[in-house]
């Protein structure tokens, strides 16, 4: 009986045992690299590209792990903390500055400003980067851009005789012509439940045309204009959306609109891939609407790039890597499959950039003079906090009619003012 | 030659059956009573069954399609979620991880609810509690002292080292679990075969654990189930693709602008399959294990 005991305990040992096995090769140094946003859409991608990398460079083998990006952020902070951390990994401003905060990552300007892609990235996605972090230093080096659109369906619009809306009166016509609840058919689909409130400054800031988030220190964002189009949008709640809607993320709100009971709804390039696969070319993208001002003001979304984390054993093999991926050619690449606005500017003249209609209209915006972009302070290390944790129930006590569009802003502007002024105190 | 003495197992008579049968009967000759009991359990089954067929039709229907009975069906899906996500590889390391978990946890509980159950020792208390005190932690609190004590023991990037973890945190509730499933079955068995010549761990051998099977499925299946699902660890201390689990295999349906449906259904379908299959095989012990447990009155 005792035999048995130890034979029992001998198997789950063998049956455990398989789990070792670093291997170190000799010569070649191995870095590693995280995607961000891994899963099956991206993967194959990378690993497209880190087979060109290796064969430009056979004495240096990147290892690619994927991170879903729900859980990248902890995933980061869990190695910096053990010191585990990888040589490169994909890093978006929306999360740089915490990164940056924790003394994770190499500053890139001299790098950047160094090589090839000195003057190739986007000035507009540059500056981004640089505003996120406290000493302006690029920590990453950006490599694509997303942008805030209205998809819509095509066909409705043509059966309905309408133009796709250029202005948010029109964009509010059209919405509740397209309503037909008794068919369900709904004109719009507001995000009311996670990252919802991201979603809303966007469209205050496109109606209202106001052009800084700070003005003297206080925060723009309860301005009158801005909080007229919460109310609008509020108003077309349950008159020209689902009830649902209330509750919404992102997930439920393009599964509304892939399901074919919404004519439009507001997201951004990165849902380019489930629209287009469910609606083929029934559906179109067009910039946030303008407001009475006719001017376009933009909030940009978080910027894409690569880090170089400070840990690495190999820096330079590293940071070869992160600007391989930023190459026109690789840039060019990544972003033709992913259907995103490429950093590096000689991706411009690349023909899938013209029949990308979708790429093409959101590059137009970021390119025109006109255009006034309206970062958000997401290096304020309350702003995800106020924006979301605070603000997100409140803005569903909004479109539930418990609250106005001006007591709901007024009281995220406070909010944000006191972090900017911390902030601007600690610098 | 002690095999002779041993008389066969006490006879334990088997417990008068429950009146139940008799009862069922009374309430079946009145038909205008038994919808008092079908209508609730109906409902409460299309409660719990639902998900799993919206979860089934996502699975086999083309992406974009909206019908309620998926047709025709399609497995699209199931290769996007076997072969360009991978689930081959977490599917092994969830098995092993999942199996490794069962028996460490199943042997070490019975061990140690035995030493409880039988012996009474200084400390004992104070033990108890302290084991009922750690499931107070939660794990993400644990998380960063764990991954820099695995870090320095070499178990990153290895099942083993999610093995100890999970067994770690499973160990104190199955312990006490199998302690009350151990104090229930009675002394005086083990007694009567260590008068007859068995040494106490022959006695237990013989007497006690066969009668400690529906325990034993009850703890392992939980440990197994637990394991199964564990996300946190497994994401974790594993920063190599071919680490992960089936649960972070399924966040991968999760992007941050899309998320595939289809792709998520079929996952959660491959991964739910060995628990239902474990659950058809166990319950009819899990139930006995259930009842038979430390919670009586």
């Amino acid at each position: 009986m005792r035999k048995l005991l130890v034979a029992v305990a001998a198997a789950a040992l063998a049956l455990t045992a398989c789990g070792s096995g670093d291997t170190s090769s000799g010569g070649t140094a191995t870095i590693t690299f995280w995607d961000n946003n891994g899963g099956p859409a991206r993967q194959p991608i990378y690993e497209e590209l880190i087979k060109r990398f290796e064969a430009a460079n056979p004495d240096i083998k990147v290892e690619y792990v994927g991170i879903p990006s729900a859980s990248v952020q902890q995933k980061y902070d869990t190695a910096i903390v053990g010191g585990e951390t990888p040589d490169v990994g994909g890093v978006t401003t929306s999360y740089l500055a915490h990164l940056v905060g924790q003394d994770a990552l190499a500053p890139l300007d001299d790098r950047i400003s160094g090589g090839p892609l000195k003057d190739k990235l986007l000035p507009s996605l540059v500056e981004t980067v640089r505003q996120t972090a406290p000493d302006n230093k690029l920590y990453i080096v950006p490599s694509s851009a997303n942008m805030d659109l209205i998809w819509y369906r095509t066909d409705w619009f043509k059966d309905a005789g309408l133009e796709p809306p250029k202005t948010w009166d029109e964009f509010i016509t059209a919405a509740t012509k397209l309503t037909d609840t008794a068919a369900n058919k709904y004109g719009y689909t507001i995000r009311g439940g996670a990252g919802s409130v991201f979603q809303l400054i966007t469209e205050a800031y496109a109606y209202s045309g106001v052009d800084s988030f700070f003005k003297d220190g206080k925060s723009t964002l309860n301005d009158k204009a801005n909080a007229e189009l919460v109310d609008k949008v509020a108003d077309l709640y349950k008159k020209a959306t689902p009830e649902a809607d209330v509750n919404n993320s992102f997930t439920q709100m393009i599964a509304q609109f892939t399901g074919g009971s919404v004519a439009m709804m507001h997201h951004n390039l990165g849902s380019y891939g489930d629209v287009t696969k469910a609606l083929g070319d029934k559906v179109a993208a067009i910039p946030l609407p303008v407001g009475p001002s006719g001017k376009r003001t933009v909030v940009p979304n978080p910027t894409d790039g690569f880090a170089v984390f400070k840990n690495s054993e190999n820096p330079d093999a590293a940071w070869k890597f992160a600007e391989f991926l930023t190459s026109a050619e690789s840039n060019s690449y990544w972003n033709e499959k992913v259907g995103q606005i490429p950093a590096n500017t000689d991706v411009r003249s690349e023909a899938w950039i013209e029949s990308n209609a979708h790429v093409k209209m959101a590059l137009g915006v970021l390119e025109d003079p006109a255009t006034v972009l309206v970062p958000a302070p997401v290096y304020l290390p309350q702003y995800s906090s106020i924006t979301k944790t605070d603000s997100e129930p409140q803005y569903q006590k909004v479109l539930l009619g418990e609250l106005t569009g001006q007591q709901f802003l007024d009281e995220m502007a406070k909010k944000l003012t006191e972090a900017q002024k911390e902030w601007e105190d600690r610098k | 030659m002690t095999e002779t003495l041993i008389r066969p197992p006490v006879d334990t008579p088997p417990p008068p059956r429950p009146p139940t049968k008799r009862r069922r009967r009374a309430v079946a000759e009145e038909p205008g009573k038994r919808w008092l009991i079908h209508l609730p359990l109906v409902v409460y089954l299309l409660f719990t069954l639902i998900p799993f067929y919206w979860m089934l039709v996502f699975a086999v229907r083309p992406t974009g399609s909206t019908q309620l009975v998926p047709w025709p069906i399609t497995f699209e899906h199931f290769d996007t979620v076997w072969n360009d996500i991978g689930f081959g590889i977490f599917f092994y390391n969830s098995v092993v991880m999942g199996l490794g978990v069962l028996v460490f946890v199943t042997v070490l509980s019975v061990m140690g609810g035995y030493a409880l159950a039988r012996f009474k020792f200084r400390g004992q208390k104070v033990f108890l509690l302290a084991m009922l005190c750690t499931q107070f932690i939660p794990g993400a609190m644990m998380l960063i002292p764990l991954f820099v004590i695995f870090k320095s023991a070499g178990l990153l990037n290895s099942i083993t080292g999610l093995i100890i973890a999970e067994v770690a945190f499973q160990l104190p509730l199955s312990l006490i679990l199998m302690s009350g499933f151990i104090r229930n079955i009675s002394v005086e068995l083990e007694e009567a075969a260590m008068v007859d010549g068995c040494s106490r761990l022959r006695a237990f051998f013989a007497v006690t654990l066969p009668q400690l099977k529906p325990a034993l499925v009850a703890v392992g299946s939980f440990a197994f189930i637990g394991a199964w699902n564990q996300f946190l660890f497994a994401l974790m201390f594993a920063s190599r693709q071919d680490k992960f689990t089936l649960p972070v295999g399924l966040s991968y349906a999760l992007g941050e602008f899309n998320t595939d449906f289809g792709a998520l259904a079929a996952g959660g379908v491959v991964a739910a399959v060995p628990v239902v299959l474990v659950f058809a095989v166990v319950q009819r012990f899990l139930v006995q294990g259930l009842s038979a447990g430390a919670v009586k009155g």
